[in-house]
């Protein structure tokens, strides 16, 4: 039993820094949003569409293509992984835990395919892309800490008993 | 994960050529990062520092910081899925509860802040440049033992 224990608890400390990877991965992404499109309707649609005046051109399909084929195994990958934790979590922790990976698994798929929307011809996609980019950002770092929590609970806990 | 409830890893039949297979890949995954990391970024001081600040002597241009946030997103992403699972098949196949915490410790601490000194190096130059150059061998070293040496406990006699 004290051997299970202590190999639960070195998966905690692994859940724990994939957590603080997943904080650093949605911070890069927000850095790169703000870096590379900007968060107003008009800059994401003109990132997309292209602007004469900054001498940008439009994204073609294929360009999208090679940023949502790398998000679509990658964002699909990180919300299950990262919400499947809750599973092993206190009850308190897990409420509300498959609305909100519902949500970020919609959010996710918004953000990678409204930019196949804007170049289109819809442009008011880029309202939706703001949205689910706001969405996945702030659902992201909640469910995070929610498996964070839980971790280091569980840690802190290991250790009052030792 | 399933793995993670399985009693007996070594005497199941099909999870150990699995896990053997998974551990082959990781440490293929560590070598090649070292590999393209040497070729793309550069992995000794002066190779770095071109690729940073650029090289008048030989034209080399610097890379842009959104190129080189593109590289850390996506380093990181592959850093925390392969430390993850390496993390949990090395707790399961090694007996010492020290070494298990340490080398996980050092690996995901190592990894963890390799990333942003590698930002930092881009700004502040050659201290956070040497630091992203060490915590990437420790990451990519003690992630390497811990997967030969799970590899070596799953097939030893």
């Amino acid at each position: 039993v004290e051997a299970l224990q202590a190999v639960k608890n070195a998966y905690r400390y692994a859940i724990a820094y994939f957590t603080l990877f997943g904080g650093l991965l949605l911070i890069s992404g927000f850095w790169l949003f703000a870096l590379k499109i900007g968060f107003t309707p008009s800059q994401v649609a003109a990132y997309y569409l292209g602007d004469p005046s900054l001498f940008t051109a439009p994204k073609s399909f294929t360009g999208l293509m090679e940023s949502a084929l790398p998000h679509l195994g990658g964002m699909g990958l990180f919300v299950m992984v990262t919400a499947h934790f809750l599973h092993f979590a206190p009850k308190k922790k897990k409420r509300g835990a498959k609305k909100m990976a519902v949500a970020l698994f919609v959010a996710a798929l918004l953000d990678i395919f409204c930019p196949f929307a804007i170049i289109n011809g819809f442009a008011l996609f880029a309202w939706v892309k703001l949205a689910a980019f706001a969405a996945l950002q702030l659902l992201g770092f909640a469910l995070l800490w929610l498996v964070f929590s839980a971790a280091a609970q569980g840690i802190a806990r290991e250790r009052q008993e030792v | 994960m399933k793995f993670t409830l399985i009693k007996d890893i070594r005497g199941d039949a099909l999870m150990r050529p699995l896990l053997g297979g998974l551990l082959a890949f990781v440490l293929l995954f560590l070598i090649f990062d070292v590999v393209q990391k040497h070729e793309t970024i550069g992995l000794f001081p002066a190779a770095a520092a071109a690729t940073l600040y650029g090289d008048e002597e030989t034209y080399t241009d610097a890379i842009t910081f959104s190129g080189l946030l593109e590289i850390i997103h996506g380093d990181t992403f592959f850093a925390m899925m392969s430390l993850l699972t390496l993390s949990a098949v090395y707790a399961r196949l090694v007996d010492s509860t020290r070494r298990r915490l340490l080398f996980i410790n050092t690996a995901m601490l190592g990894a963890f802040f390799a990333l942003p000194s590698l930002m930092g190096a881009y700004y502040f130059g050659a201290p956070f440049l040497y630091g992203w150059i060490a915590l990437f061998f420790l990451w990519h070293l003690s992630a390497f033992l811990m997967a030969a040496e799970s590899l070596w406990r799953l097939y030893r006699p």
